[in-house]
């Protein structure tokens, strides 16, 4: 016997199929919200199958925190698996089929209903561009493709044909002139006559730890051996499966009865503890918990690892691991905000950029470095104030002619003795975050002077806000 | 004076290019105070004509040009190259045209360069060579161009650039348009690159000695606009407005510039605002000069096109006014056709009607239906020619509506053509007479409109799918619009608030952009015509159907350019006529002269009368069968009238009331002036045709023809306060002079003025009027025909295919089913001989449904009656469709006709549904059973799928389906078990499919002669309503019971009353009403109301719906199929209807095919 298991409102947290197991090790995911479980010989631990299907419904409605799943489910007892599908699918409350009587209970349901798959119902008709009618569908774990199942349900619905019962009713040797295979299949999921083996699923192994402590511990030193215990434990069993990770989830269970939680993600793969540990220690001193440590738990998100091995004429780049940890302790020095890579926006606003995370481009680029060596030209260089200096600029006739500006750690004051500009930028017309701006580049004069005797220039780039006309000065040339 | 002049813009012709429409840019210009401006859209012309137009207004000189997309080789292999490389494969050179040779070189250069690709290349495709370039030189003037022009290059994007290769390519400019003809262009935009480049052109000029332009590369007229060309940036490019990023522009700064802006920016180099006056003196061409001449007409050695004409006419003319049935006689009309000769001669028109006439000929040999509409139906020489098919002496009709030598302003003659082939033969004969750059199809401007133009906008601004839908539901596509119906009110109800920044900017944004254009199209039937050379007044361009050529310019813009142009419109119903002509000969055996019909035909006033006229020409919607019984036509004339009537302006102008009422002879028939007696005595004092209103002016204000047609276009479509003022102070003058004054006065000069907009010509009535009389004629005397070829002609008109059968049915005729051993692929005539009356199931279902409607099947005249009624020599007027018909003259007599008069139906013709009835059925797969069965019969399913191979699988199952498979008959071969033949018997349709299903699968060649062993279907046969659900599904209609037939008896317990029946209750009753929508409209003219047609098995009701009730059932009355309507019973002048009080829909389960929605 199989007993088919599907809730309509499981909630998105929880796993049927987990909470499968609980009952049996022989349990196929059917789709996301059904399974089906083989439960010969269940009857010794539960008294009887429907003692089991009882049991089943009775968890199943308590909260998840219960072990339930916190919702209502339909069971079906049947002696062939699609029997029990469709029996927990179009009949709530629990369902039991007696062997023989397949089509006494499904000979009513509509034809259309075979079309219940793994994990999709089909709409009849459905016009949808990306309507699965095209895909490969799994009806009742029969690989069957999806416009061959819709034209014969169009071809029985054409026929008058109905229900699993008339569609039970004609003869199969016709049938499988007319549909093949595929509709010899469904004529006999029609019926209920069909038999297979389950599609068994393995539990997923879980890469996580977890530590109480008989005593709250409140030093870092202590932590660190707890921690490398737990993630040697992960790593070796990361190792196991010859998997790695790229995210490292630290729970901690704190005295005060809060729960202090840090995620580390990692641009490549990795299944070094001791690189994690120094990681997280890193983390933790940056980000200490509130008050003393009660329990640790780690886990990990299972990734395959990275290739390790590269192209000969790839230049030679820090390992990804020293890397990571240079980084993390760059981190804990200048702050979060302020390590990484500058990235120009796609953008005219002046001076738009942001800082990403800081990786290593180990792709090949075609650049040619010979050449660019060869196209090397002059540039000027331009030295951005962050932030600009406020300023006092004069503009008779509407050309800046003195200019004083001040700021924390420099000012620059003196007449223009030449300019360019304006240069005009506006844009985000359409936010509130829009811009318009006139930048002007001039020339100061220096009080330094040059070894030829002449007084030097000093050169910067200012602006003015076109919104409240305000001045400011945005740095200066090299 | 201003100082400097705006040489390079763009408007939104350039299509995504530019944000303003030339009138925009031209009205900037005039505030500006600008003396002259240029327009140079990128690779057209298209907006020229109405930059021209704008400028021509304002005083302002309109210099034309275009920027032209240029491939170039890489490195040039053009010797006279001096470059090697220009950095770039494809560039864009901005022209001017200097003079008419530069214009019309430009002309044949966007020709060449647009006739080579088809009309959706790929950017960058469509571009002209070096060697093209250089041998269109002549006349224009270069500009080096901004940051897409030849000298960008790098500097634009990297603000550094190779001056070696400027040089090269200034070089080659320089030799390819001529010294002087090059001028360095200098754009100040407020960015860094762009001033780096600038210098270094500064830099290339002087050393090269070229001249300095300042311009500002204009896209748009105002700085606000700038929105609209990044929203046009962001649709070009397929991305939102937060992911173009530097796609978009770095500032608005493209905008018209005041010359002082422009001197204060350029005011280090005065000579490049100074150039900008030089050039503009230079450029002597703006399109008054367009050098366009109508092509001549070849005529025999010996003649002058105006001496063949008048032959041409002499020999028409003869032939029509014989005097004879009441038509004027030779000389009687020659006064009329002489003084219109004079005039044509005058204006030098003759080849044009000769070409006309020419095509004319040519339809008439080929054996293509053509009638001439519009205005041309009010000169005798058209009608001489037989371009028109109405006597405009005998109809006493004003010749100066259509040509006047006041206007200055071509002639426009419209031929109406059977839609489809027949009318692509003529345009294809046009083609190849006049050469392929000789002849094309006037454009089309698609305009952001609507719907689309919202969901474009809300798209750029990154709406999500759901808030895109919602707004672009807001955009009401029904005619009508409350005028309570505030945008606020709109969004507020459908859940968004205007006073949120993005929506508030989608709203600004949509209207900004609405109306502007977004491509070209094609217009339907307009023609422009100038003997191998109209490349050189417009460039040509590919229409998006094979073989056509459109110009770059549209109706509107070809009229106002001053080019003739001829429209070949297709009319659905032409087809039917000819489709019905043809059907009658080879099925009644009779030959129908559409230029002699019987003008009296009893049956077709009858049926006019009766508002019985669904199918007919022009009279056959919903308002025009509730006008029928009031004004019940009896003549010819009153069709002209019924079909002038129904129309905005008589609606508007509150005229159909007091006509119907005069006419009925409630209401005294009195006249605004006993001087007008003349004019309105056939209309009973109510002016209803525009001829009537140019009378009115002539009479009263002694205007000249020509200044009464001036008038009328005053008060048309673009009609403007100023002039309008201008011809009312006019009109009023006159009238003062002849006396009149006072209240009559006023009252004329609101008649006229408000008909004038929305007038119709009573020249276009009458042509309008003969095609509807044909269609009555053809559908009163020959139903099978003719409803085979209106069905064989689908979509067209006002009704769907099932009403069309229904109504069929309902006088009579037997429809026979889809059938693959008879049908064709169009609907046919076949005798009801006994042998095929058994076919099918549904054959001889649905004539019974109308029967108490009063013309069963024991009234029907027979076949052999038909034929001798049209054999006989017709006392009274013939008349005419085509050709030289003979018009009945005015007064008509009157026609009695008994109110019950049948239909006759010759009852040994049925019709029999065409295979393109099936849905989903390819025509290639239809002519290959048409074929196949030719050849022999189809001895079993399994033998109709061998020997058609064409059918794919679905296309059988879908023929089995609607039961085109029942009769075939049943394999006879001898089955290997089973050797005697197995006896006949019937197919159902659920037997076919069960056989078709083994047939069609694919069996190895092993198991190909293998018979199945019972061949018997376990199914069971179709149900009434699953044979009526196939139908639809399959067909879109059923010959069987109507839908509402089959709930009969729960409709009886609503005490639901039939629509036949409602005519004989009396008025003000209450009454239910029940059926299927088959039409819903909501006319601008109707001030909200909403009228529904419900249709049963017995005929249709109409039902009025009020504003108030309509915003209650909105939803029910737009959406569901079957209705049930409570309200009173309207029952005036034979005029019945209902005015609903409540709406109820009924969930009847059946399928039903989709109303016919006018909105």
């Amino acid at each position: 016997m199989f007993a088919c298991v599907h809730g309509q409102a499981i909630p998105p947290n929880v796993s049927l199929k987990e909470f499968a197991y609980g009952f049996s090790p022989l349990v196929e995911e059917t789709a996301l919200n059904t399974v089906v479980i083989d439960v010969e010989g269940c009857e010794l631990l539960f008294g009887s199958a429907y003692g089991l299907a009882n049991e089943i419904a009775k968890r199943a409605s308590e909260p998840t925190t219960a072990g339930g799943l916190g919702c209502k489910v339909n069971v079906a007892l049947a002696k062939n698996p699609d029997a029990a599908i469709y029996a927990a699918h179009f009949f709530t409350g629990i369902t039991f089929i007696s062997p023989g009587e397949e089509l006494t209970c499904l000979g009513e349901l509509p034809i259309e209903r075979l079309r219940v798959t793994s994990n999709v119902t089909l709409a009849p008709n459905s016009q949808a561009k990306d309507s699965p009618s095209s895909k490969s569908l799994n009806v009742g774990h029969l690989s069957l493709e999806g416009r061959e199942v819709e034209e014969i349900l169009e071809t029985l619905r054409l026929w008058g044909i109905r229900t699993f019962r008339e569609f039970a009713a004609l003869p199969l040797a016709p049938v499988s002139e007319r549909f093949g295979q595929a509709g010899v299949k469904l004529h006999q999921l029609a019926s209920g006559k069909i038999d297979r083996n389950l599609k068994l699923t393995q539990a997923a192994p879980r890469f996580e730890s977890s530590i109480e402590l008989d005593h709250p511990i409140s030093q870092l030193e202590p932590l660190s051996f707890l921690l490398a215990r737990l993630l040697n434990q992960i790593c070796a069993n990361l190792h196991a499966y010859a998997l790695a990770t790229n995210e490292v989830s630290l729970s901690l269970k704190l005295e005060n009865g809060a729960v202090h939680e840090r995620r580390l993600s990692l641009p490549q793969p990795m299944r070094d503890p001791r690189v994690f540990l120094r990681l997280l220690l890193l983390d933790t001193e940056m980000h200490p918990p509130g008050s003393a440590v009660l329990a640790i738990t780690i886990k990990c998100e299972p990734v395959k690892p990275r290739v390790l091995q590269s192209g000969l004429f790839i230049p030679l780049a820090p390992e990804p691991e020293k890397l990571e940890l240079t980084l993390a302790r760059l981190t804990k020095l200048l702050g979060s905000d302020n390590v990484g890579s500058p990235e120009i926006l796609n953008t005219h606003r002046p001076d738009a950029f942001q800082v990403k995370r800081f990786t290593l481009n180990l792709k090949k680029t075609k650049k040619n470095r010979q050449s660019a060596i060869g196209n090397r030209q002059s540039l000027q260089g331009f030295r951005v104030y962050r932030p600009p200096l406020r300023a006092l600029v004069q503009t008779p006739r509407g050309i800046p002619t003195e200019l004083s500006a001040w700021g924390q750690n420099r000012s620059v004051h003196g007449k223009v003795v030449s300019v360019s500009g304006p240069w005009r930028t506006t844009g985000n017309w359409w936010r509130s975050d829009r811009w318009a701006r006139d930048e002007w580049d001039v020339a100061i004069e220096n009080h330094s002077i040059s070894p030829g005797g002449e007084r030097g220039h000093a050169l910067y780039r200012i602006y003015r806000e076109l919104g409240d006309g305000s001045w400011f000065v945005e740095g200066t040339y090299d | 004076m201003s100082e400097y002049i705006e040489l390079h813009a763009r408007s939104a012709f350039s299509f995504l290019e530019g944000a303003s429409v030339p009138e925009q840019l031209i009205a900037a210009c005039a505030a500006h105070e600008m003396p002259a401006m240029a327009l140079l859209d990128r690779d057209g012309v298209y907006g020229a004509a109405r930059f021209h137009l704008a400028a021509k207004k304002t005083g302002i000189k309109a210099h034309i040009g275009a920027e032209i997309t240029v491939k170039v080789q890489r490195p040039m292999s053009n010797v006279q190259c001096r470059s090697q490389d220009f950095g770039q494969s494809v560039i864009t050179i901005p022209v001017l045209a200097r003079n008419r040779t530069g214009y019309q070189n430009l002309c044949r250069l966007i020709t060449v360069m647009k006739l080579r690709v088809p009309k959706y290349a790929k950017p960058g495709e469509c571009a002209v060579t070096t060697a093209e370039l250089a041998a269109h030189a002549d006349g224009l003037i270069c500009l080096t161009g901004g940051g897409d022009g030849p000298l960008a290059g790098d500097w634009e994007t990297r603000g550094r650039g190779d001056k070696e290769k400027m040089q090269g390519i200034a070089d080659w400019l320089v030799d390819t348009f001529g010294k002087g003809n090059v001028y360095a262009e200098l754009q100040r935009h407020f960015t860094r690159h762009e001033e780096v480049r600038n210098q270094a052109v500064i830099d290339l000029a002087r050393r090269h000695r070229l001249p300095l332009l300042a311009t500002n590369g204009v896209c748009y007229a105002s700085l606000f606009q700038r929105e609209i060309a990044d929203v046009f940036t962001c649709l070009r490019n397929h991305v939102r407005l937060e992911n173009a990023g530097r796609l978009l522009a770095g500032n608005s700064e493209t905008y018209l510039k005041p010359p002082g802006t422009m001197i204060e920016i350029f005011a280090d180099l005065p000579e490049a605002i100074a150039n900008t006056l030089e050039l503009s003196s230079r450029l002597e061409f703006t399109l008054e000069d367009l050098g366009y001449e109508f092509p001549k007409y070849p005529v025999p050695a010996g003649q002058t096109m105006a001496s063949f004409l008048r032959q041409r006419t002499d020999e028409g003319a003869r032939l029509r006014y014989t005097g004879r049935n009441g038509s004027p006689t030779y000389e009687g009309a020659r006064q009329q056709i002489e003084r219109e000769l004079k005039l044509i001669e005058k204006l030098k028109l003759e080849g044009y009607f000769l070409i006309v006439w020419d095509i004319i000929q040519f339809c008439r040999r080929e054996g293509i239906l053509v009638q001439g509409r519009g205005s041309a139906a009010n000169s005798a020489v058209c009608y001489s020619l037989g371009i028109t098919a109405v006597d405009p002496v005998g109809m006493e009709l004003l010749f100066e509506r259509f040509l006047s030598e006041e206007r200055g302003e071509w002639p426009d003659i419209d031929l109406d053509l059977p839609s489809g082939d027949q009318r692509e033969r003529a345009i294809q004969y046009v083609y190849q007479r006049y050469g392929k750059l000789g002849a094309a199809m006037t454009a089309n401007v698609i305009t952001y409109r609507g719907r689309s133009a919202a969901r474009e906008v809300g798209k750029v601004l990154g709406f999500e799918e759901e808030t895109l839908s919602r707004l672009s539901g807001l955009v009401h596509t029904w005619e009508w619009k409350d005028p309570n119906d505030s945008t606020e009110r709109q969004f507020r109800e459908a859940g968004l608030d205007l006073r949120d920044q993005r929506i508030k900017k989608f709203f600004q944004l949509y209207q900004a952009v609405l109306d502007l254009p977004r491509h070209l199209g094609q217009h339907s039937g307009g023609l422009v015509i100038c003997q191998d050379q109209l490349d050189s007044v417009v460039p040509l361009e590919q229409a998006a159907m094979p073989g056509r050529v459109v110009v770059q310019w549209d109706k509107e813009d070809c009229a106002d350019m001053g080019i003739v142009k001829v429209d070949l419109l297709g009319l659905g119903m032409m087809a039917v006529l000819e489709d019905s002509i043809k059907l009658i000969r080879d099925a009644y055996r009779e030959e129908v002269d559409l230029a002699h019909l019987p003008p009296d035909d009893p049956l077709v006033y009858a049926a006019l009368q009766k508002a019985d006229t669904i199918g007919m020409f022009q009279v056959e919607s919903r308002a025009q069968m509730s006008c029928l019984p009031r004004l019940r036509p009896q003549r010819f004339y009153d069709i002209v009238v019924q079909v002038a009537i129904i129309r905005p302006g008589p609606i508007v102008g509150n005229m159909v009331h007091p006509f119907l009422k005069r006419r009925q002879g409630r209401e005294p028939v009195v006249y605004p002036h006993p001087l007008l007696e003349p004019v309105l005595k056939r209309t009973l004092g109510v002016p209803l045709f525009q001829e009537q209103l140019l009378k009115m002016a002539m009479i009263c204000a002694g205007f000249s023809g020509g200044e009464a047609e001036e008038l009328r276009r005053a008060f048309g479509f673009k009609r403007s306060e100023a002039r309008m003022k201008d011809v009312e102070v006019k009109l009023r003058q006159g009238m003062a002079r002849n006396g009149i004054t006072g209240k009559a006065q006023d009252e004329i000069v609101q008649s006229i003025t408000s008909f004038a907009l929305y007038g119709f010509p009573e020249s276009h009535a009458a042509s309008f009027a003969l095609l509807a009389y044909a269609s009555a004629y053809l559908k009163c005397n020959y139903l099978a025909a003719f409803t085979a070829a209106i069905l064989n002609n689908q979509p067209m008109g006002f009704y769907q295919p099932f009403t069309l059968i229904k109504d069929a049915q309902r006088h009579g005729l037997k429809i026979r089913p889809i059938d693959v051993t008879r049908s064709d692929w169009l609907c046919t005539i076949e005798t009801d001989d006994p042998e095929t009356r058994g076919h099918g199931e549904a054959g001889t279902r649905g004539s019974g449904d109308g029967g108490k409607r009063g013309h069963g099947e024991g009234e029907k005249r027979g076949h052999g009656e038909a034929e001798t009624r049209n054999g006989e020599e017709s006392p009274s007027h013939p008349i005419s469709v085509s050709p030289f018909p003979r018009v009945p003259p005015s007064p008509c007599p009157r026609v009695s006709v008994s109110p019950h008069l049948p239909i006759p139906v010759s009852p040994s013709l049925v019709l029999r549904l065409g295979l393109r009835y099936v849905k989903g059925l390819s025509e290639q797969s239809g002519k290959a059973i048409e074929a196949a069965r030719r050849k022999n019969p189809f001895a079993s399913i399994d033998d109709f799928y061998q020997r058609v191979p064409e059918l794919r699988k679905d296309e059988l199952r879908k023929l089995a389906a609607v039961g085109a498979l029942n009769f075939i008959q049943p394999s006879q071969r001898p089955k290997a078990k089973d050797p005697t033949p197995k006896s006949e018997k019937g197919t159902n349709r659920r037997d076919a499919l069960w056989q078709i299903a083994r047939v069609a699968r694919p069996a190895g060649s092993l198991f190909a002669d293998l018979h199945e062993a019972d061949a018997g279907s376990p199914l069971l046969p179709m149900t009434l309503p699953e044979r009526m659900d196939a139908d639809f599904r399959g067909t879109g209609l059923t010959i069987g019971r109507h839908p509402v037939a089959l709930y009969r008896e729960e409709l009886i317990k609503l005490d639901v009353t039939r629509a036949i029946d409602i005519r004989e209750l009396r008025n003000g009753r209450a009454v239910r009403v029940a059926g299927w929508v088959i039409v819903r409209q909501r006319p601008g003219t109707a001030k909200g109301f909403f009228f529904l047609t419900l249709e049963d098995e017995t005929g249709v009701a109409n039902v009025i719906v009020t504003p108030q009730l309509f915003a209650r059932y909105r939803l029910v009355l737009v959406d569901h199929p079957f209705l049930l309507i409570e309200g009173a019973l309207q029952h005036q002048d034979n005029v019945v209807s209902v005015k609903a009080k409540t709406v109820r829909p009924l969930s009847f389960q059946v399928m039903a095919a989709q109303s016919h929605d006018f909105h």
